[in-house]
């Protein structure tokens, strides 16, 4: 499962109490070091330990590709495409908004970029994102999964992405586009699968009866 | 010697046109004090945007102030200034008369002026000043996005400054290849001329890289048809990162020399570990070179495993430095003087730039916290609270040998706690913005967010940056204007600069002690020493400080 957010607190979890643990490390014997310094009245006259230097770059070798292991264990299964996605969505971003649509011809465009309308996606499921920019380059992120992906012109980047809470995830650019950039915001709406496809087929449905094609959601949050 | 002699009466042509090394890099030292305050103004204005969130400028005048902020901090301050240094002691460190291409190396000091005066001219330009970021990416700085003349000012700008620096780095390389005195062969050269050499080297080979960037995105504003698409935005930023990363070592190796040789003065032993110390250089150099695309991990179409196993790897050179500067401390005997404390604000500092550094190498990591306020704590940890404090150590260190005057050490102390201060208040909130979801670039952010707090927290700590600033350009002052004279060697340093007057005479030295050591001069006193114990009756004293 392309999890996003358990891949990164599975590394989070690994990196930051090593990161902890050497900072203290070198403090600590940095500041033990100190005060026996400011008392000595002769300094010590040995420069070299090169058998201790090597053992001590073996040392860091290996913790260097300790975190390499663990960074490839988690990146792989993010990275990779699911062959069969249960939902595709599209996504188009232009300065300085979203546009997100369902196969079923269903756009949901942001007007008002502070208060995005939402575009509902399915939780426990994967779901195929494919990003493109009409102008400059973009940045789709989406903080709570801890996931961002630059999105190019004039190309197509593809990744999967698995909601499993439901409720509303708020997301915006992370790539400086342009004078309002910082108002480029969207959201995402994940709700069960099942409200999911009910609210894709009454979408589909309005839109087809031509109600002003691709009409902002109006439904409410309720999910 | 290719020099010209130039009437004594004349200050301002010595100045301009002095083909002095030393005059060349003072004078550059003193114009990227002006950038710096020019470029901290910025930040402050930035700050308090922030801490308002919002209403203090427009958006677009926000993207103008980093834009600029960042340009000037990175193409006008700090590598300027490291090449500087590089450019005034590395000819004395090696017992040089003159620099290798004394007119090559005062044709860079005009560029770097040039291309500063015409970076920071856009502001003068209708369409106001570049506002594409310091990396003035592509296709945001192209024609239809980014029109006027301010992005084109700024392309030439960097051009221009780049190309200056590239000319002082090569200065500097044949200086230490070629210009060595008898005795100093490459394993006796100083620290922090050794980290000059590695700096110069990855300037000479990546540097080029972004006039070629700059230039391509030049014709595709002008011309078309160059950067065209999705490739031509991933092609900028390959070449652009490729100098992008070796610069960051660029704005790091030289403090890192300039902190070895404090703490071992400091320390009064010999620096420890000097030949490990080397070959962590030279493999931290190489691997420079290919790790660029760490900057990218989030287009999703590069080989991020690869460049994230290069990255992490850093951890084992960076490791041995580390190991060496405490060894060096150990069984030391140590005076805490203002360069000391500032050499161990970086060891400590910088240590949590470099550890925040390995979590942003694990792709899984960066996908959540690339473009947010973790990425600007982190490499403001690196960059200001590391590089710069090595630098403000090297000052308090070196301006005793520069102007021949010490500086102050109570003010020097003061500016050194506002400076950790301000330093950790402004970034350390910024990690934990990042790691909740805080963009960076932003002029304004949701109310909501609930990160109005921290904000104000790092925009205090800004100001008191600033005031650690005034403090230090006081200490300037004053101790110029009422002398304490400094004398040759006020430290009991080891390496040769401190083996001539102060400042040095137009050729440097009138003699040379003899170079057996990379601490030449510790060399002599440890033989007093030896002469003193072994012969009681001769006093030893004056050789133990």
């Amino acid at each position: 499962m392309p999890n996003t957010e358990h891949a990164y607190e599975h590394v989070w979890g690994i990196f930051l109490p090593i990161a902890i643990v050497v900072f203290a490390i070198v403090i600590g014997t940095l500041i033990v070091l100190l005060v026996a310094g400011a008392r000595r009245s002769r300094p010590d006259r040995r420069s070299e330990a090169l058998p201790l230097e090597i053992a001590y770059a073996f040392v860091l070798a290996c913790i260097a590709a300790f975190l390499v292991w663990v960074t490839f264990g988690a990146e792989t299964p993010i990275d990779r495409l699911v062959a069969r996605p249960s939902v595709r969505i599209k996504v188009i971003a232009a300065q300085w908004s979203w546009r997100f649509i369902y196969s079923n011809g269903v756009q949901v465009p942001d007007i008002d970029t502070w208060h995005p309308a939402p575009a509902y996606v399915p939780t426990g499921t994967e779901i195929e994102f494919s990003g493109t920019s009409e102008d400059v380059i973009h940045g789709f992120f989406v903080a709570e999964l801890h996931y961002q992906r630059q999105v190019l012109p004039g190309y197509t980047t593809h990744f999967d992405l698995i909601f499993e809470r439901g409720g509303l995830y708020t997301g915006e650019c992370s790539v400086l586009c342009g004078e309002d950039h910082s108002e480029m915001h969207f959201a995402l709406e994940a709700v069960s699968p099942a409200r999911f496809r009910e609210w894709l087929a009454r979408k589909g449905a309005r839109a087809r009866e031509g109600s002003s094609a691709g009409a902002v959601d109006s439904t409410g949050r309720s999910g | 010697m290719s020099t010209v002699a130039i009437p004594s009466r004349a200050p301002a042509l010595r100045t301009l046109a002095s083909t002095d090394h030393k005059r060349i890099a003072g004078s550059a030292c003193v114009i990227a004090l002006v950038f710096f305050l020019a470029g901290g103004l910025l930040a402050l204005l930035m700050r308090s945007q922030l801490a308002a969130d919002g209403g203090v400028v427009t958006q677009q005048t926000y993207n103008e102030l980093f834009t600029m902020h960042g340009s000037t901090m990175v193409y006008l301050v700090i590598v300027p200034v490291a090449l500087a240094a590089g450019l005034y002691f590395v000819p004395l460190q090696v017992g040089a008369a003159e620099i290798a291409g004394p007119r090559v190396a005062l044709a860079g000091l005009w560029l770097y002026v040039l291309g500063g005066v015409c970076m920071w001219s856009g502001f003068f330009t209708s369409g106001g000043a570049a506002s594409a970021s310091w990396w003035g990416f592509d296709p945001l700085s192209e024609s239809i996005h980014s029109p006027g003349s301010g992005m084109d000012l700024w392309i030439f700008g960097v051009m221009l400054a780049t190309l200056g620096q590239i000319l002082w780095a090569a200065c500097i390389l044949a200086t230490a290849l070629r210009r060595r005195a008898p005795g100093m062969t490459l394993m006796r050269m100083p620290m922090f001329t050794w980290t000059m050499l590695a700096t110069c080297t990855m300037t000479v080979f990546g540097f080029p890289a972004l006039i070629l960037a700059l230039g391509l995105l030049w014709a595709q504003r002008h011309l078309g048809g160059v950067l065209t698409g999705g490739a031509g935005a991933v092609d900028y930023q390959a070449l652009f990162w490729f100098y992008g990363h070796p610069v960051v070592y660029v704005m790091f190796f030289p403090f890192v020399g300039m902190v070895g040789e404090i703490i071992a003065t400091f320390s009064a032993r010999r620096f420890f570990g000097y030949s490990a110390f080397i070959v962590a250089l030279l493999i931290f150099s190489g691997l420079s070179m290919t790790v660029w695309a760490h900057h990218m991990f989030t287009f999703g179409v590069l080989s991020n495993k690869y460049f994230a196993l290069t990255s992490t790897a850093l951890v084992v050179p960076a490791g041995i430095e580390y190991f060496d500067f405490l060894a060096t401390i150990w069984q030391g005997q140590l005076r805490f003087t203002t360069a000391f404390l500032f050499a161990l604000g970086f060891l400590v500092q910088f240590l949590i730039g470099g550890l925040t550094g390995i979590i942003l190498a694990s792709p899984p990591l960066d996908y959540g916290l690339n473009m947010s306020y973790f990425v600007v704590a982190h490499f403001h940890y690196t960059i200001f609270a590391g590089s710069a404090f090595g630098l403000f150590g090297g000052i308090y260190y070196w301006f005793p040998k520069i102007t021949g005057a010490m500086l102050r050490e109570r003010l020097g102390k003061l500016n050194f706690w506002l400076m950790v201060v301000g330093a950790n208040l402004t970034f350390f909130p910024m990690f934990f913005l990042g790691a909740e979801g805080m963009v960076r670039r932003v002029a304004r952010y949701p109310a909501s967010s609930g990160w109005q707090g921290l904000n104000i927290v790092a925009s205090v700590g800004s100001f008191v940056i600033a005031v650690s600033v005034l403090v230090f350009i006081a200490n300037i002052v004053i101790s110029l204007r009422r002398r304490r004279p400094a004398g040759d060697d006020p430290w009991g340093a080891h390496t040769l600069e401190w083996a001539t007057s102060s400042p040095p005479p137009r050729h440097n030295f009138v003699a040379l002690p003899p170079i057996r050591s990379y601490a030449p001069l510790l060399d002599l006193r440890e033989a007093a020493e030896q002469h003193a114990a072994n012969h009681p009756s001769i006093t030893a004293a004056g050789v133990s400080a």
